[in-house]
């Protein structure tokens, strides 16, 4: 009787003892245009292992879920009295100005998610000459470069995304009576214009910045000393600004320069997106004069904010292509 | 296991390097342990595996580090943090730390003003060193701009530049392609010859042995083997010496080798054109095979000895 | 067919001409690339992978245009750089997988096969630790596994062997030549130890200047006519020299007891001559062999004879 014998591979040399030696590959291979995928992939991959990158995304979000129970408990309280009394919150709310503010506030944790993400992302390839393996396989510097970019950007942009959106479904469900809907029926897609302002521009600077260096510390502190730097300035301005309103001197050169910093220049991005110059949640004492008292900031030129914007972004794009040679790769 | 032979001179002169006992310890991790030898006059290969303890060797020699027991000599001085002995002494390092902006002349001319040579004597000593390494056409360009063949030859100048006794070198063929490696070996053979001791520490053995058979061998920060190649091979019982015979019937030349006891084993090639024999005592089983060839006028290609080199001997003792 | 074919390639970078009219067909299997420093080979190779554009002339690497096709090119070549360079973060099956996904395999695949390939070089213990931590020899075998994952059809070896210990050269040499005997992989292997390119290839290619010098087999370029023969004897002995002058053989000291042997008939009956007058003399004959250029010898007659190819 002929036993079937258990064998090792249908191949050509089969028999009972494998040929376990180099073999070629002659599989299935992938598109030359995904290839940026694969480098975002293991950059995200390898950026949402940090639990501080964790730590800061859900921090980010934070001023929503203060917003959340506020305006629940405000709500709850007020279903027992009775009808004609205004409501003091919900009466002159500007519910678009609730997500300007969050976003103001998330600024710096985002920042921090930003660095995390990629102030290392092309110094550390710098120090480990990775350009190398990049760039002996097939695959170009706009791959090495837009895997990169996506791979800061995509991140950045869910961690803005996600307590955005959901704080809009939860608005859009409870507070319909209070005008959400009615107030703005394009607030939707305006924010989703809002939330793509932060991934974008970080992605583009640290990029640019992290080309620069050799060392991810180093990236990361030159980016750092410049957030902080430009803070502290429009933090001075914002002082400026209420002091002259109190003065009734109004200089409307400080105004503008309020926007001259990383979060500046984003949330002048979010106040032109929004159509809005920005609210408190509580209604502010009355005074003599009273615009003259108003400690908010106008809404900035859109041109300036524009130009600046992109102009930086596109600098730094730009800056990370010229640095990123297509090194000695032999010899 | 020592052999008294030095390469080179012999006489323990004031210039030697001489090490009793010593050991250098990082924490809890040895680099050295218990070494005891003497370098003389002449070139001596520093030979061992990566992290056998090559580099600590050096570091010690050159004074940058002390070593934790032992006693080290150079010149019958200690030499840590003694400039006395750096006078003695021309150190090319691996490493490749440059000042990149400097041109070629203006970095060693820069070293002789430290070695304490003044203006003139300097430029004329650097200009001389320059020319000895062959790099006299390209001495006025930027180091930043450099191949490592040309940066090895820089490394060379400055180490010679105050024409010291001793010299060491670490890895000084790295990146020299065939040309510039065989001026760079005669560079050094002709400064040992003229009785300066050269320590040169290498993984390229067959360069090694056209330098020197004066070896020294560390394994694992012990001193594994020290003197003339040709003794330690000698001294090796653990590993029969082969000999390998080319010829049409080996198993013929076989049958009259075999009947002396001081074959070991026989060894047929797949290819059945030659036979490779071990032996206990080679001087013996050379003569008896010239002898049955002869009688017997056996058609032979040829024989030699393929584990009688530098690598077969540093093989053979490192993996004991 | 040609593994790459090169005609009249001139490549300059400003007004430097650092490949001047280059014409070779580089053949199959493992072949060595030699040549001085800044003679043109790591300009050649860099124009191979599609990093340095040719002022003219055309050449093809399996069967790609160098000019239109380089993405192609670099999908069936694999390089091993000669710096140490690594993706920081990643253990050793991670970034030979990543190098893997790189040249465009999907990652089931590129992970399944760098397995494979770490085996393959000897790295299998450490293939989980993290790159940072290897030792040089182990950094040199994983630039290797990262050229081979995509299963090329060239690979492209520049200094194999640099920085690695005595052992480690070894074990790199062997891996070498296993790769490129038996596997069907072509190897142009480029290095400045030439004992290293005698032991892992078969033919080579010489270039100076820009220009080729030199090309074939190693065991043609090692021949010298006439088959004389090196005989190593225990000591120097000139009545060993006039024995063999008695028997017609022409006698040159070349080293220290050592002669080159010329004379009429077959080796072995030459030999035979030898023997019989070492015997005669009293000398002892430690080593009898067909004498041969070595590598070196061939390559400094190559570039310092006047350009002519070939």
């Amino acid at each position: 009787m002929d036993q079937k014998l258990p064998s090792t591979s249908s191949s050509a040399s089969s028999g009972p003892i494998a040929d376990l030696t180099y073999r070629n590959y002659d599989g299935p291979m992938e598109l030359p245009t995904h290839r940026w995928w694969a480098i975002a992939k293991l950059c995200i991959r390898l950026a949402t292992k940090k639990r501080g990158f964790w730590i800061a995304s859900v921090i980010s979000g934070y001023w929503y879920l203060i917003l959340a129970a506020v305006f629940f408990f405000v709500d709850l309280q007020t279903q027992g009295s009775p009808l004609g009394v205004k409501n003091p919150i919900f009466a002159n709310i500007v519910w678009k100005d609730q997500f300007l503010n969050a976003f103001s506030i998330s600024q710096l944790l985002l920042f921090i998610c930003a660095l995390m993400l990629g102030a290392g992302a092309i110094a550390n390839d710098n120090r480990a000459k990775a350009l190398l393996v990049y760039l002996s396989k097939p695959c170009t510097k706009t791959d090495y470069l837009v895997g990169k970019w996506m791979s800061i950007f995509i991140p950045i942009t869910g961690v803005v995304a996600v307590p955005t959106i959901l704080f809009y479904g939860y608005c859009l469900m409870s507070y319909r009576t209070y005008g959400f809907w009615t107030d703005d029926p394009f607030l939707l897609p305006k924010l989703l214009g809002m939330i793509l302002v932060p991934g974008f521009f970080h992605a583009s600077v640290v990029l640019g910045i992290s080309s620069l260096f050799d060392q991810g510390r180093m990236a990361g502190a030159t980016y750092a000393g410049m957030y902080f730097i430009g803070l502290f300035f429009t933090k001075a301005m914002q002082v400026i600004h209420i002091v002259n309103s109190r003065h009734d001197r109004p200089v409307p050169f400080v105004d503008t320069l309020y926007y001259m910093s990383v979060d500046g220049l984003q949330i002048g991005f979010a106040k032109i997106i929004l159509n809005t110059q920005g609210s408190t949640l509580f209604p502010i004492p009355q005074g003599p004069s009273q615009a003259a008292r108003q400690p908010l900031i106008e809404i900035p030129s859109v041109g300036l904010i524009l130009s600046l914007y992109f102009g930086i972004s596109f600098l730094a794009m730009w800056l990370a292509w010229s640095r990123v040679r297509a090194v000695e790769v032999v010899g | 296991m020592e052999s008294s032979s030095r390469g080179g001179g012999g006489r323990l002169s004031v210039h030697d390097i001489e090490l009793k006992n010593v050991s250098r310890w990082y924490g809890e991790v040895i680099g050295l342990n218990d070494v005891t030898c003497t370098v003389g006059p002449g070139l001596t290969a520093l030979l061992g595996m990566n992290g056998a303890g090559k580099s600590t060797l050096l570091r010690l020699i050159t004074g940058q580090l002390r070593p934790t027991t032992g006693e080290l000599l150079v010149g019958g001085m200690e030499p840590f943090a003694n400039p006395a002995v750096y006078r003695l002494m021309g150190y090319c390092p691996e490493i490749d730390n440059f000042y990149e902006h400097y041109n070629g002349f203006q970095f060693v001319n820069f070293m002789a003003r430290l070695q304490g040579f003044d203006g003139a004597h300097a430029k004329r000593r650097t200009a001389e060193v320059i020319e000895h390494v062959g790099m006299s056409e390209r001495a006025h360009k930027k180091i930043a701009g450099y191949s490592k063949g040309m940066r090895q030859r820089i490394k060379l100048a400055q180490a010679m530049i105050h024409d010291p006794q001793i010299i060491l070198l670490d890895e000084p063929l790295n990146g020299l392609d065939p040309v510039g490696r065989r001026e760079f070996i005669d560079v050094l053979g002709d400064l040992a010859d003229r009785g300066k001791t050269i320590l040169v520490s290498s993984h390229i053995l067959f360069e090694v042995e056209q330098m020197t058979r004066s070896i020294l061998l560390l394994h694992r920060g012990r001193l594994l083997a020290t003197g003339d190649l040709r003794e330690i091979r000698g001294l090796i019982d653990k590993h029969p010496h082969k000999i390998r015979v080319e010829t049409s019937d080996p198993r013929r030349l076989a049958t009259y080798m075999l009947d002396r006891a001081n074959v070991v084993s026989a060894r047929f090639e797949r290819s059945g054109t030659a036979v490779q024999f071990e032996v206990a005592e080679p001087d013996a089983f050379y003569t008896m095979l010239m002898n049955v060839i002869d009688d017997h006028q056996l058609l032979v290609q040829g024989y030699s000895s393929p584990d009688n080199n530098l690598e077969s001997v540093f093989r053979y003792l490192v993996s004991n | 067919m040609a593994v790459a074919s090169i005609h009249n390639l001139v490549v300059k970078y400003g007004n430097f001409t650092a490949v001047n009219g280059l014409s070779c067909e580089v053949p199959e299997g493992c072949t060595g690339l030699l040549g001085p420093n800044g003679a043109g080979k790591t300009t050649l190779l860099k124009t191979f992978l599609g990093f340095v554009r040719p002022t003219s002339g055309t050449a093809s690497v399996v069967g790609c245009d160098i000019r239109t096709q380089d993405r192609q090119i670099r999908q069936r070549v694999g390089l091993m750089p000669e710096q140490d360079c690594h993706i920081p973060g990643l253990s050793a099956v991670q970034f030979v997988a990543y190098a893997g996904e790189l040249a465009g395999m999907p990652s089931a695949q590129a992970l399944r096969r760098a397995h494979e390939v770490l085996e393959y070089c000897h790295l299998g213990e450490a293939r989980y630790r993290n790159v940072e931590t290897f030792s040089t020899g182990m950094k040199q075998r994983i630039k290797l596994a990262q050229a081979l994952i995509h299963g090329p059809k060239l690979l492209l070896l520049d200094e194999p062997t640099n920085g690695l210990d005595p052992a480690g050269r070894e074990d790199m040499l062997e891996l070498v030549r296993s790769v490129s005997h038996g596997k069907g992989i072509n190897v142009i292997v480029s290095s400045h130890l030439l004992p290293d390119i005698e032991r892992v290839c078969d033919q080579v290619i010489v270039v100076m200047n820009g220009t080729l010098r030199a090309q074939g087999k190693i065991s043609d370029l090692k021949r010298i006519d006439g088959h004389p023969v090196d005989v190593d004897l225990r000591e120097p002995s000139p009545q060993f020299v006039e024995a063999c002058i008695k028997r017609e053989l022409t006698v040159n000291p070349t080293k220290a007891g050592a002669y080159r042997v010329q004379g009429a008939g077959t080796p072995e009956a030459i030999n035979l001559h030898v023997i019989r007058a070492a015997r005669e003399s009293g000398a002892q004959i430690r080593g009898l062999t067909v004498a041969e250029r070595s590598l070196e010898e061939a390559f400094m007659t190559a570039i310092q004879t006047p350009a002519e190819s070939r």
